[in-house]
């Protein structure tokens, strides 16, 4: 391994500055004014809220739950579909993949529907879940909603996973398939997981809506809930600085976790990739073995997802709530409720904003993954990933208080709050990828009379691939369904459709809600799939010019070929 | 190493000069414009904005939201640089009052002349221009009930949900008005709760809970529950004894600095008797006395919560009633 340079001359300091100049702007400085805002009186008052520790304990314990779920279930299906000679594998990623579209405040109520009392269930079947509504269901749908990023995560590092010689040699050693996994690719998957691992944790210790709406109903809190009621409370500063408080209390939670993780653990579950052309697929699947698999991916999809999105679909269809969704009840009045003459202006700035957020954080993503081959880049990437934890709403507020007096109305404020919210999106996998980059290859590259940008066109960027979609088409589909702060951060002139659509409607009304969650399902498939579509002619054509392999894209390593 | 990180930083230069160049324009107030904040429903906020445009001419710029979110976007502005809007339109008094107490409403109402609106919608910074009635509404077939407690009885036990009021600024009300009615009090929520009631975020939740057959009965919006039943949802909308819980949605002009000239003009047009028509042709209860709004039988009884008292007592009645129902 080559001993990494130092950066001596300003020309090498010039991206660390960027990035700490990002890091400070997107993320320090907005924290900062949201302390200066709460004020200490109000950190010490959150400090001693009745109740305070039952909902942290909450909090932390259902994070720990999902992560402890959703990672192997992600990574299962990841290794999986991963492998060739699949039935039905295209639709099965497919099917994984959907809740990754819905955003979770749908996901909450398409369970509901699907198996609370008096729904779908309930009607056809007469079962319904008494749980559903308490802890158990909000871990539960929590573990749907993260397993589509753990199987995209791990997807992503399947495709750059390290030494796939190993597992073959293994195989052919002797080993059985699953020594060869518990011993070769697990362990060479590390990297991903452990990025798996934080953006479950930390995405669950943020998530607000599935709390809000199966968790409330059973006086189930976490700390996101509590804020909300806080801040919501606005017309008392007292109650809304404390509120302001608590979201600092999440973002000390997830600094005592990210950073000993980042600066401690990171290095330590490096496993370097051998230079090579392209990856070398898991073993095959033969026998009955595979309709197996089949079945219970099936079982698994049908109770997480197809059950749901049938009662979500049914209640977009339907004219009223509580009308029996057959075929004579059918209606088009709550889709066509979402067009408005506004409609284009608003689904043009949803799109650019999404657009701007992914291509933006891939970029920082790449920077800052970058400098976090060394140890001080690795304290930039805890940092980055702290605002993740920040309840929307709050930070929101925070981007307000920070940037609110220049740029208050415009879209800029509403894709900078995105930039901090999202950053770990497109961080954490590009991170991962690149810690299994070998300098080799980009050395040999060179050696051969390669420059510098023909040496990163050519080696680095195949290599990346993967996880660079993964992180932009992460970003695009969150900021896409975005709501929370933008519907607290726009004005005339910069409303996106999700706002728009939630502002005609309200939340209590299924039906428009569901028709809104089918057209960004919609919109979300169509724009991720022309932006893939381009991303392969680009690829394509560069590798016909430089013979180098084509990387492999993001949804066929998740097996849509 | 260093072209490696080169690359991501011309990009990322690239994309922000993009970015920045599409971005849109600050909405601001000038002579011809001004800004409204409201948490009014789109349908009945926009009929109102258009009609005044079209009457007075300029723009007029909106921020909507629930009322969690407008709380939130007004602490905000006071955070960084003061509020910016000139007008606010709240759904519940207890908001206004708040702002108020923070010296955000500017002393000022519409002449009581101009409008018809009575006292108890009125104060010296505010004016009521719309009302909503909290109702029962049960699932058809199941028996509708003669009084508010009769929902804490036996016949609706494990069948009931109320909104909370940590969420909903008129569930809010709702509990100022049973904390203060003679016979409920707050032990009447301990009693909703032993006999099995579940708490949700918003009437309309209830509502949806209702409809759908998930609650057998609940407390919801009667305008929300008319519009509900005649789309078809299979409900029945009561009005109990002793009333239905009226709450004004207020509106006020703001202590901005520079303050629109048109931010008075408007505040006027909502609660004139043009205003108040087209609140009532769009689904909103009028508070001007004569006006024709949404369904309401004849005679239906309602009642109203202590308003100014209330406005001192809520942090204290939200902790007790979190005691009950937790959130």
């Amino acid at each position: 391994m080559l001993r990494r340079r130092h950066p001596t001359r300003f020309g090498d300091r010039g991206p660390l500055v960027v990035a700490v100049v990002a890091v400070t702007g997107l993320v320090g400085y907005p924290l900062v004014r949201l302390a200066q805002s709460a004020g200490g009186q109000a950190i010490v008052h959150a400090w001693h809220t009745p109740g305070l520790a039952t909902v942290a304990w909450h909090t932390v314990a259902l994070a720990g739950v999902v992560t402890a779920v959703a990672v192997p279930m992600g990574a299962g299906l990841a290794l999986l579909l991963a492998a060739p000679g699949l039935p039905l594998r295209r639709t099965l990623v497919a099917g994984v993949l959907l809740p990754l579209v819905t955003p979770q405040f749908v996901l909450g109520y398409s369970w509901g529907q699907a198996y609370g009392r008096a729904g779908f269930s309930d009607s056809v079947a007469g079962v319904h879940w008494s749980g559903l509504y308490g802890p158990a269901g909000v871990a539960t749908v929590l573990v749907v909603d993260a397993t589509p990023i753990v199987y995209l995560l791990v997807a992503a590092g399947l495709a750059t996973r390290a030494q796939p010689d190993t597992e073959r040699a293994a195989r052919m050693s002797g080993a059985s398939a699953w020594t060869a996994l518990s011993t070769v690719t697990l362990p060479l998957l590390r990297p991903v997981l452990a990025a798996a691992g934080v953006i479950t944790f930390v995405g669950t210790l943020e998530s607000f809506a599935v709390p809000q709406v199966l968790g409330t109903p059973a006086g189930f809190a976490t700390i996101t809930t509590r804020i909300y009621a806080d801040v919501a409370l606005g017309g008392d500063p007292a109650t809304f600085d404390q509120a302001l408080a608590l979201s600092l209390g999440l973002v000390v939670l997830a600094t005592v976790i990210l950073l000993p993780a980042d600066v401690v653990l990171t290095p330590r579950l490096r496993s370097v990739r051998t230079p090579q052309s392209a990856a070398v697929r898991l073993m095959r699947h033969r026998g009955a073995g595979p309709w197996v698999a089949v079945a219970g991916v099936v079982g698994y999809l049908l109770f997480a997802v197809g059950l749901p999105s049938i009662a979500l679909l049914a209640a977009a269809v339907t004219p009223a709530i509580g009308v029996s969704p057959t075929p004579g009840n059918w209606t088009l009045a709550n889709l066509r409720g979402l067009l408005t003459s506004t409609t284009g202006t608003e689904l043009a700035h949803s799109v650019e904003l999404a657009a701007a957020a992914a291509c933006i954080l891939t970029l920082l993503g790449t920077l800052v993954a970058m400098l976090g081959q060394r140890r001080s880049g690795r304290v930039l990437g805890a940092v980055a990933t702290l605002t993740l934890v920040v309840p929307g709403s709050a930070l929101a507020v925070a981007v307000l208080i920070a940037y609110g007096r220049y740029l208050a109305g415009t879209l800029t404020l509403i894709l900078l709050a995105y930039l901090a919210k999202m950053w770990a999106l497109a961080l954490r996998p590009i991170s991962g990828a690149l810690d299994r980059l070998p300098d080799a290859e980009r050395q040999a590259a060179r050696a051969s009379g390669a420059g510098p940008p023909t040496a990163v066109r050519t080696v680095v960027l195949p290599a990346l691939a993967p996880a660079l979609a993964g992180g932009w088409l992460l970003v695009f589909v969150t900021a896409l369904h975005e709501v929370t702060m933008s519907s607290l951060l726009y004005s005339t002139g910069s409303q996106t459709l999700a706002v728009a659509v939630l502002n005609s409607e309200g939340l209590g009304d299924i039906g428009p809600t569901a028709a809104l969650a089918l057209l960004l399902t919609l919109l979300v498939v169509v724009a991720a799939g022309a932006a893939w579509g381009l991303f392969r002619l680009a690829t394509t054509a560069s590798s016909r010019r430089t013979g180098a392999a084509v990387p492999e894209p993001l949804l066929e390593v998740a097996g849509a070929r | 190493m260093r072209s490696r990180v080169r690359l991501p930083v011309a990009g990322l230069v690239l994309a922000l000069t993009i970015t920045a160049a599409c971005s849109s324009r600050a909405t601001g107030s000038s002579s011809s414009s001004m800004t409204l904040y409201t948490c009014a429903t789109d349908t009945i906020e926009q009929a109102v904005v258009a009609a005044f445009e079209k009457q007075h001419g300029g723009t007029v710029h909106v921020f909507r939201a629930p009322t969690g979110q407008l709380n939130a976007r007004v602490a905000g502005d006071s955070r960084s640089g003061g509020i910016r809007a000139d007008v606010i339109w709240a759904c519940d008094p207890l908001t206004m009052y708040g702002f108020q107490s923070q010296g955000l409403i500017a002393a000022w109402t519409p002449p009581t002349s101009q409008s018809g609106i009575g006292a108890a919608y009125r104060t010296d910074h505010f004016v009521g221009v719309a009302l909503l009635y909290l109702v029962a509404v049960v699932h058809k077939g199941t028996p509708p009930p003669t009084t508010w407690a009769d929902l804490a009885g036996a016949k609706y036990r494990n069948a009931v949900a109320i909104p909370s009021p940590t969420f909903a600024a008129s569930a809010l009300g709702m509990l100022g008005y049973f904390a203060s009615a003679p016979d409920y009090g707050l032990p009447f929520y301990q009693r909703l709760k032993s006999n099995g009631a579940k708490q949700v975020d918003s009437p309309d939740e209830v509502l949806s809970g209702v409809a759908q057959g998930t609650y057998r009965a609940g407390i919801a919006l009667a305008n929300a529950a008319y519009a509900a039943q005649k789309k078809g949802s299979p409900i029945q909308v009561v009005w109990p004894r002793p009333g239905a819980i009226t709450v004004y949605g207020p509106i006020g002009v703001t202590t901005r600095k520079n303050l629109s000239p048109l931010a008075h003009a408007f505040v006027t047009f909502a609660a004139s008797r043009a205003g108040q028509t087209i609140l009532g042709q769009h689904g909103a209860y009028p508070a001007a006395a004569g006006v024709p709004g949404p369904k309401m039988p004849a005679g239906s009884p309602v009642v109203a919560p202590p308003w100014p008292q209330l406005a001192g007592q809520s942090k204290d009645l939200l902790r007790r009633y979190a005691a009950i129902f937790p959130s």
